[in-house]
């Protein structure tokens, strides 16, 4: 109990933390950029990664505020003295109306005996420029070669405290490839850069390398690269959760293509979990809801109906809220004309292949309702009610639902007809299989929880004085009764 | 370089005769394999003559067809291997090669009749969804992996004579012994006893002495006074309790209450 307690006031410390940084006063966007800037100073002053990763956190938000001239006055602001670094950042600005050349000025006054900022900055500019740059479709040419700048810098410099920035500006990369140019020609330079980061243990990059290959293997359909590459790297465990649940997505749809479907749908699960709550980030939790959908469906299970009702996800599975209907009622022919009706939306969304493998689902779903309701049927019901082609057909295939344990009964051959048999009960070993898997995953969690607590730092220090107080108290106390000063009396009641 | 192009030429001449002299063609094939790789051309990459990038292409389909038929499967692996290059990364520099996707189709079936389902779908996946809606070789493989999968064997045994190309009908003895084997053990599980004559049908013989051997190989009893074929019941299976793994659990659970606690 004591742990889950601890947890959740730390929490809610960070909460507040995070909530009394914009009360003071609305930020402008210039002003939050140089904020940042200087917060990334201190954290590679004083080693501290934290507040560096602070900064990163509001990335995603700031993007959507920063305009050119905000970058270009906390340019103005960051760097008081002309330097080359100045002069490269604002060449990949255009030029500044005057309205925001006087707030600059303004702050130039107020920061005059700065002196010259840290790389880490200058690569936290840079990352913002990319993205504004990316921000519209002319820039896009220009943000690919502010990109490759970049990253050559940041080789260059090869500094560990860019760590957790280089990993942003690696996705950043990626976009730019991803929306320039050829995602495909990325994949040379990714491979070295990922390596290089594993043989320095640079997690964050490595992290984010790895689901930047990920990424552009699977747009072009490359599942057997996509998971060589897998089997061939580790995973950094240290990653941060966004990187965790992209990985898990990849990873996911990886495994649905190889028809292993149970670790499939972990994987998309814990995508889910891992990712932002749906209404920050609802793109990628409605698509890894599309596939956690199509996979459980292909594992003989029916998803959960209040799945569909989720205000963010009722539009957009609408489509495969239809297959569920016709898999559930073991319909081929509503099967069929579904899949057909949203065979654009499907391909659209890579779930088209997948959701062809639901055919004979279909029809064992049918199948296993028809064995529920009727003790005997003629093969040709059979073929008729599944809108199978031929009687033929109809055999081989119940022949195979007994097999695969899909139904318990019999074919009696000579009458054409199938016998069923009532269901054995199911309350074998099987149930105390599935409850210590549950049991194990309340226990990992437990676990997990508590290796993911963080101390403050150095708090020990102070136990240590406390303790090093004490033990003087102690030698002063010996000190005055071998002095004789104390009566061993009056220590009676102590001891 | 003017090497090559002799043994390319006696190569194709090897390959067109009719009928094909396969063990000339396969000795020619392992000597320009052997050029091939001293022009930097068996995986190019780089700046090469696309003219010379058809050359070899052509050179490793003559070597993928011809293992093929010479049913050294193992070689159209490693044929089809090495054309993924020019397949894939090429695929927009050079003119497009009209055996492209009778190879894709047969390296499908292959994957069909080896069982690895799972490389099927892996592969399937990098192709464009109409040429596998559309394309005549790729269909015939995914159809076929449809019907199997949904137990269909009759429409996969139909299937067997619609192969799009010679090639395809080299796989289809052995996915048929597939099938038989996949057939029969449905029938031990889903009937009592079948009378013969059905049997011979159902699981495609043409004369009651092959289904005869094939019983033996399974172990059913030939009931040749009634013409039946019995098969063997499972008992009631025995419920046993898994002691080792319960007790394991157990020590696993005390364990971490100890932690936590």
């Amino acid at each position: 109990m004591a742990d889950i307690e601890m947890k959740d006031d730390k929490s809610k410390d960070k909460k507040e933390e995070v909530k009394e940084e914009p009360k003071p006063e609305p930020l402008t966007p210039a002003a939050e950029i140089k904020q940042n800037a200087a917060q990334i100073a201190r954290a590679v002053s004083t080693l501290e990664p934290r507040f560096t990763h602070r900064v990163l956190r509001s990335l995603t938000a700031l993007r959507k505020k920063v305009d050119e001239a905000a970058i270009k006055s906390a340019v103005e602001g960051v760097y008081t003295k002309d330097s080359e670094a100045k002069k490269t950042l604002l060449s990949w600005l255009p030029a500044t109306s005057p309205g925001s050349l006087e707030e600059s000025m303004e702050v130039d006054s107020s920061a005059k005996n700065a002196s010259e900022p840290v790389p880490e900055v200058e690569v936290y500019l840079r990352l913002l420029i990319i993205y504004q740059l990316l921000s519209s479709k002319d820039t896009y040419a220009g943000a690919l070669d502010l990109a490759h700048q970049t990253v050559e810098k940041m080789q260059a410099w090869n500094r560990r405290s860019m760590d957790a920035i280089a990993a942003k500006v690696w996705f950043a990369v990626m976009r730019a490839y991803e929306l320039g140019g050829d995602l495909a020609d990325a994949r040379p330079l990714f491979l070295a850069a990922q390596r290089t980061a594993s043989l320095r243990h640079d997690d964050e990059a490595q992290a984010s390398l790895i689901n930047c290959l990920l990424r552009s293997y699977i747009a072009y359909n490359l599942y057997s690269q996509a998971d060589k590459l897998v089997s061939k790297t580790t995973f950094p465990a240290s990653a941060s959760n966004a990187q965790f649940a992209r990985y898990h997505y990849y990873l996911g749809r990886i495994r649905a293509v190889q028809l292993n479907y149970t670790d499939a749908h972990t994987h998309l699960q814990q995508a889910v979990r891992r990712a932002p709550p749906a209404r920050t980030a609802p793109g990628f939790y409605q698509t890894v809801n599309k596939y956690l959908v199509v996979v459980e469906l292909l594992m003989g299970d029916i998803p959960d109906r209040g799945l569909f009702r989720q205000e963010v996800l009722e539009k957009a599975l609408g489509a495969y809220f239809d297959i569920v209907k016709a898999v559930r009622t073991g319909s081929l022919a509503q099967f069929q004309t579904t899949l057909q009706k949203h065979k654009d939306q499907f391909e659209a969304d890579k779930t088209y292949s997948l959701i062809v493998r639901l055919r004979q689902n279909v029809i064992k779903t049918g199948i296993r309702r028809l064995s529920l309701s009727y003790s005997r049927i003629s093969l040709r019901d059979i073929c008729v009610k599944l809108n199978l082609d031929s009687e033929e057909d109809a055999e081989y295939i119940v022949g195979k639902a007994i097999r695969d344990g899909v139904i318990e009964g019999k074919i009696v051959h000579e009458k054409g007809w199938m016998e069923c048999m009532t269901q054995k009960n199911n309350y074998g070993p099987e149930v105390s299989e599935l409850f210590g898997r549950r049991i194990a995953f309340c226990l990992n969690l437990h676990n997990q929880s508590v290796k993911a607590m963080r101390y403050p730092l150095n708090a020990h220090r102070k136990e240590l004085a406390a303790a090093e107080g004490a033990r003087e108290r102690e030698k002063e106390l010996a000190k005055g009764i071998q002095d004789g000063e104390i009566d061993d009396e009056d220590l009676g009641g102590d001891f | 370089m003017s090497d090559l192009k002799t043994l390319y030429e006696s190569l194709q001449r090897a390959f067109y005769a009719q009928p094909p002299d396969l063990n000339t063609a396969s000795g020619l094939l392992s000597k320009l394999k052997i050029g091939l790789i001293e022009s930097g051309l068996l995986l190019p990459h780089g700046d090469v003559n696309f003219g010379d990038l058809v050359v070899a292409r052509d050179i490793l389909e003559i070597g993928a067809l011809t293992s093929i038929r010479s049913k050294n499967i193992p070689s159209f692996d490693r044929y089809f291997s090495q054309l993924q290059t020019f397949y894939t990364d090429y695929a927009a520099q050079l003119p497009p090669s009209k055996r492209e996707y009778p190879i894709r189709g047969l390296n499908l079936i292959r994957l069909l009749t080896q069982n690895r389902i799972a490389d099927f779908h892996t592969t399937l996946e990098s192709l464009p969804a109409e040429i596998i809606s559309e394309n005549p070789f790729i269909r015939h493989p995914v159809n076929l992996e449809r019907w199997l999968m949904e137990g269909s064997y009759s429409k996969v045994w139909n299937a067997r004579e619609e192969a799009p190309a010679e090639e395809y009908k080299i796989f289809i003895d052995s996915l048929m012994g597939t099938i038989r084997n996949e057939i029969a053990s449905c029938e031990e599980r889903a009937y009592e006893s079948l009378p013969l004559k059905d049997a011979v049908t159902l699981l495609f013989f043409t004369n009651q002495s092959d289904l005869l051997t094939f019983a033996q190989e399974r172990g059913w009893q030939i009931d040749l006074s009634a013409g039946l074929v019995r098969f063997a019941q499972k008992g009631e299976e025995k419920m046993e309790i898994p002691k080792q793994k319960l007790i394991a659990a157990s020590l696993l659970y005390a364990r971490e209450l100890e932690q936590i606690v």
